[in-house]
């Protein structure tokens, strides 16, 4: 366990950021950068998905949690990434619950058993 | 021999097919004990809303300066896949300070203190003197330590914040080391897959000459 670890990223609503940032899971780096994004109803698309994207080329995080009707709105993001560091974990949030079907990892592994890998 | 070959990597699949099965229902009964500890904390911070007043728990209370008290390390298992697990850095100065405290609280010298103490016993006052003083340089250091501690983010809502805040607090925490054993599962079950589709792929190539072997027996 020799060095500095690496962190894990928060994108979600209030309550859900606020709870993980509880945990203890929460950084302003030295250049004032969060690893934490809340989400509100005045937040675009496009800000999440950069800030994914942010997320995702940054070498000092290990794993990222995004709420799932968050995740819903960057699909393609999320699918398009397949590399297992960071690893993306999609969870519920207070008004939306933790639906197994729209799970990207989930969906993958359902893909196994799909005719064409049957060829 | 092609179909002793082909009974082995029929074998071999299905001994991952079952890997995959279990990865999956140990990742479907984690998730599930995620999901109920998440419900847990937000309702034990809206209980902690609800006394505290609704805008003393949101984001406008987070800190200027935030250090993060988990870290996450990643190591390669026994298997080859890859391993998360977290660690907490609070935990070892939080302990350091509980010891430290207790004995800051209890008193110094044990009975009752003589004020004017007869010169015969001045030889055993220095000597209480240098322990003492041995034990005052053992704190300094952790005294320097506390001067920049990592603050605890339930400070962040207030010195003294309701239980249920607490308690919210340390389900997030069960969250935050759960989330840590999902993605090594996540990571080993797409792996797993991964050797399952070689594995079925190169059932299919040995299918494939087995029975151009067989046809060309017959053909014979």
């Amino acid at each position: 366990m020799a060095g500095r670890g690496k962190l894990i990223a928060v994108i979600g609503d209030e309550d859900t950021c606020t709870g993980f940032l509880l945990g203890g899971i929460g950084e302003l780096n030295k250049n004032r950068k969060p690893n934490f994004l809340v989400v509100e109803k005045d937040t675009s698309i496009t800000e999440i998905e950069e800030t994914f994207k942010s997320f995702l080329t940054r070498n000092d995080i290990g794993i990222i949690l995004i709420n799932q009707f968050i995740a819903e709105m960057i699909r393609h993001a999320i699918d398009a990434h397949m590399q297992s560091i960071p690893a993306v974990l999609e969870i519920p949030s207070k008004e939306h619950p933790y639906d197994a079907s729209k799970d990207s990892i989930l969906r993958r592994a359902k893909g196994m058993f799909s005719a064409e890998d049957f060829r | 021999m092609g179909v002793s070959e082909l009974e082995e990597s029929s074998l071999l699949l299905d001994e991952k097919l079952l890997q995959f099965m279990d990865q999956l229902e140990l990742l479907e009964e984690k998730r599930a004990t995620l999901n109920s500890l998440i419900e847990q904390g937000w309702f034990s911070m809206s209980k902690a809303r609800y006394s505290m007043g609704n805008k003393q728990v949101s984001a406008l209370q987070y800190a200027s300066e935030i250090e993060p008290l988990v870290h996450v390390h990643t190591r390669t298992l026994d298997s080859g896949d890859l391993g998360f697990c977290t660690e907490r850095l609070s935990q070892s100065k939080e302990s350091g300070k509980d010891v430290t405290s207790v004995e800051d609280i209890g008193p110094q010298e044990e009975g009752v203190r003589r004020r004017n103490k007869p010169k015969k016993n001045i030889k055993e006052k220095e000597a209480n003197d240098k322990a003492s003083g041995e034990k005052a340089s053992e704190v300094i250091p952790e005294k320097q330590i506390d001067q920049n501690p990592q603050q605890d983010p339930l400070k962040w809502f207030g010195i003294l914040v309701p239980q249920s805040l607490k308690q919210a607090q340390s389900s997030f925490k069960q969250v935050i080391e759960l989330s840590a054993e999902i993605a090594t599962l996540q990571t080993a079950v797409l792996n797993t897959r991964q050797e399952l589709k070689n594995n079925m792929k190169d059932k299919h190539i040995l299918q494939e000459k087995t029975s151009a072997a067989l046809l060309d027996k017959v053909s014979d």
